[in-house]
């Protein structure tokens, strides 16, 4: 008796005990303006603002949010440029570096002393679910942006939710909550229309609890930092690449490594033809999206780009043929980057053995002047000794360890199938 | 002394006067024995006085622009020395004697076998045909659509016609300009020549890069081209068909080529690399050709591979 009491009671407990409430953008933004700052970043002789984002209380109090790409420059020019924020109560102060993480576009920074409660984090929601973006859009003040989890994209490697709803420059590096006010992610990028991109905070949270093992060096080479970092990210992605299996697509004549990764994706690419054309081009573009945010000048690495470009003709005579494949073969590193800031390529010529096949192959490699250890690697084949037929294959990889790029190529050539 | 010849030479015409009397004045007055009309020379500007049996001698007039022999300003010079170069004012002279040596009697262009190409009309009209032919095979080998006549002609007419035209003009206005002669059938012959010879080297130095893997067989046909094949053929030209002396058809040469040479040089990729050390673009191999002929050995992937990891990256700019 005493036993089917106690159920009941503890039934009627749940069925009364009020539910935890959700709130809206009006209460979040309540609870939580003074614990979202504008990040600044300012110059030192001018005492003006350089840059601006925004950031929110975490850890212990003293530690402040935001995104690497908001406080790049002080990266850049130390020596030049500090952090600063200042609250929507008009609290502010100065703060320091104290951990990275440049492949999911994160910072911590912390004041001197705390600077109010924490806020609370708490895992995503489910897909469809409310979420809210805080921050400083255009330096106009705080405000909240309302929309919807549209969750992790696997094409960015699982670094970045889908929000559907409207972040503007000024606002990376602000927090985004559920309904019960918890931060789910740090704003960090929009596509504009109602498409933005949040940084999950589970890699916030590694951040806190990295740096809290004093394992980033303040004093150190902060670019030799931000390149290590870039270089580790990129060595573990390629070599995730290379422990998955491809599978395979058909181009024509040949059988190519497909959608090698969830990262990345493939689009046909061909040229509209004229209808009097005297050949036929097939074009296929793959590349991955999960680049990673480099510096102002720099912008983004991490591109992974394959491009598939077959050539055909039975009207054309070989010397015709051979004209147009050669004004064809020219695919570039799509970037005007200057002198101060990578060496120049160098490029080396073979005849590679490819499926029964015979390839002219270049491979181009280029450095970084300032993160070390960085590279920039082009390499392009094309079929040779057809009369009518041509084609090539162009891999293009930026901000990445130079030989950890060889097994890739490897791959992609031992994975190439020649159909007679 | 016996009677001299006085060589009056303007732009690369010559003209001569024979000094059989005691004493000649030479000046742009109309009482002179000799009229020069250029404006620098004076009224009465020089007067020669044959003295005895080998000596002559020659007496300034003038004070505005005084007489100069041998690059020297004289009042009165007494000499026996032959031949005597002469200034008066900008009208160069020279004072030679009868027996004075001429140099041989060059053929016609087209009576010598070496210049038989360059002598009749008929191989002009058949070189011009060929450029044209080329023009049109050129248009046809690049037109990956259906091939359109008209277009072709329209081609031909833009890229042959109105460029080996316009050469020909004006270099027939240079040649006009300093020799005073018009020589278009052999100017039409030599203009089309080295069209031909561009198109065919052209080809060629691509091929030889396929060939070798390289870029150096383009690099020296660019420069030679350049700098050597197009100011040697209108060297050749100068001295051939204008037959103009060595040294001054090698510096019109020069001065001639220049303008053509000077642009594209200095749009080379190599010559642009060395002004400006750097370059976003990755400059590779990515000539193909349909003979496929090529010194590099054909490699395995794992070889490729190998020797891929000793690439080392460019140089950084300074």
């Amino acid at each position: 008796m005493l036993s089917r009491l106690i159920a009941v009671s503890v039934l009627l407990a749940g069925l009364v005990a009020p539910p935890v409430a959700a709130m809206d953008s009006k209460k979040i933004y309540q609870l939580n303006q003074d614990r979202v700052f504008q990040v600044r970043v300012l110059n030192r002789e001018t005492g003006k603002k350089s840059s601006i984002g925004s950031g929110f209380i975490v850890g212990d109090g003293s530690q402040v949010a935001t995104n690497y790409h908001v406080i790049g420059q002080v990266i850049l020019e130390p020596e030049l440029f500090y952090i600063s924020f200042i609250g929507n109560d008009g609290q502010e102060g100065e703060l320091k570096l104290l951990g990275l993480d440049v492949a999911r576009d994160l910072a911590l920074l912390g004041a001197e002393k705390p600077i109010g409660e924490a806020i609370k984090m708490s895992p995503l929601p489910p897909r469809g679910a409310p979420i809210y973006a805080m921050g400083n859009p255009l330096d106009l003040g705080l405000s909240i942006a309302v929309g919807t989890n549209g969750g992790i994209l696997n094409q960015t490697d699982d670094s970045r939710i889908l929000f559907s709803g409207s972040l503007n420059p000024g606002m990376s590096g602000g927090p985004t909550f559920n309904d019960q006010g918890e931060v789910i992610g740090i704003n960090v990028a929009t596509a504009r229309n109602d498409i933005s991109f949040i940084v999950p905070s589970r890699f916030l949270n590694e951040l806190i609890e990295q740096s809290a093992t004093g394992a980033f060096d303040t004093e150190t080479n902060l670019k030799r930092e931000v390149a290590q970092q870039v270089l580790a990210y990129e060595t573990n992605y390629i070599e995730q690449l290379m422990q998955g299996d491809w599978p395979k697509l058909d181009l024509r004549q040949f059988k190519l490594p497909g959608i090698i990764s969830p990262t990345v994706r493939c689009w046909d690419n061909s040229a509209k033809l004229s209808a009097i054309a005297r050949y036929k081009r097939y074009q296929i573009r793959c590349a991955n999206k999960n680049h990673v945010y480099l510096d102002e000048d720099n912008k983004f690495v991490g591109e992974l780009i394959y491009e598939y470009f077959w050539l055909e003709s039975k009207d054309l005579n070989p010397i015709q043929f051979y004209n147009l494949y050669e004004n064809l073969n020219k695919d570039q590193i799509d970037s005007k980057i200057d002198r101060d800031i990578v060496s120049n390529f160098n490029c080396q010529t073979w005849f590679v053995e490819v499926a029964s096949q015979e390839l002219k192959s270049n491979l181009c490699r280029r450095e970084y002047v300032e993160y070390k250890g960085m590279s920039d690697v082009l390499f392009t084949a094309a079929l040779t000794g057809h009369r009518n037929k041509g084609f090539f294959i162009t891999l293009i990889m930026t901000g990445v360890d130079y030989k950890s790029t060889l097994p890739l190529i490897k791959r992609f050539l031992e994975q190439t199938e020649w159909k007679p | 002394m016996e009677a001299l010849i006085l060589e009056i030479s303007t732009r690369g015409l010559h003209r001569y006067e024979q000094i059989n009397s005691e004493v000649t004045t030479i000046g742009r007055a109309l009482d002179n024995d000799i009229i020069l009309s250029d404006p620098t020379v004076a009224p009465h500007h020089l007067k020669i006085i044959c003295c005895g049996e080998s000596s002559l001698e020659l007496v300034n007039l003038t004070e505005v622009n005084p007489t100069r022999v041998d690059k020297r300003q004289v009042d009165s010079l007494v000499t026996e020395k032959l031949p005597l170069n002469i200034e008066l004012g900008r009208v160069q002279m020279q004072l030679l004697s009868r027996d004075q040596a001429v140099s041989a009697t060059r053929p016609l262009p087209g009576k010598s076998r070496r210049s038989q190409l360059f002598g009749h009309a008929y191989w002009a009209v058949i070189l011009v045909l060929t450029c044209l032919f080329i023009g049109g095979l050129e248009f046809f080998l690049n037109s990956y659509i259906t091939f359109k006549w008209s277009e072709m002609f329209k081609y031909v007419l833009r890229e042959n016609v109105l460029t080996i035209g316009g050469f020909v003009l004006a270099l027939s206005i240079l040649e006009r300009l300093l020799v005073n002669r018009w020589e278009i059938k052999q100017l039409v012959t030599s203009v089309c020549l080295v069209y031909l010879l561009y198109y065919f080297m052209t080809i060629f130095a691509s091929e030889l890069g396929y060939l070798f893997s390289a870029d150096w067989p383009q690099t020296v046909f660019r420069f030679g081209w350049h700098l050597l094949i197009i100011p040697a053929a209108v060297a050749l030209y100068l001295i051939h068909i204008s037959h103009l002396k060595h040294s001054r058809s090698i510096i019109l040469a020069i001065l001639i080529a220049s303008p053509i040479a000077l642009p594209s040089i200095l749009q080379s990729p190599e010559v642009r690399a060395m002004l400006d050390d750097f370059s976003s673009a990755a400059r590779y191999q990515n000539n193909l050709s349909s003979l496929n002929w090529h010194l590099k050995k054909t490699i395995a992937v794992e070889h490729f591979i190998e020797q891929a990891g000793k690439l080392e990256p460019g140089e950084f700019a300074d």
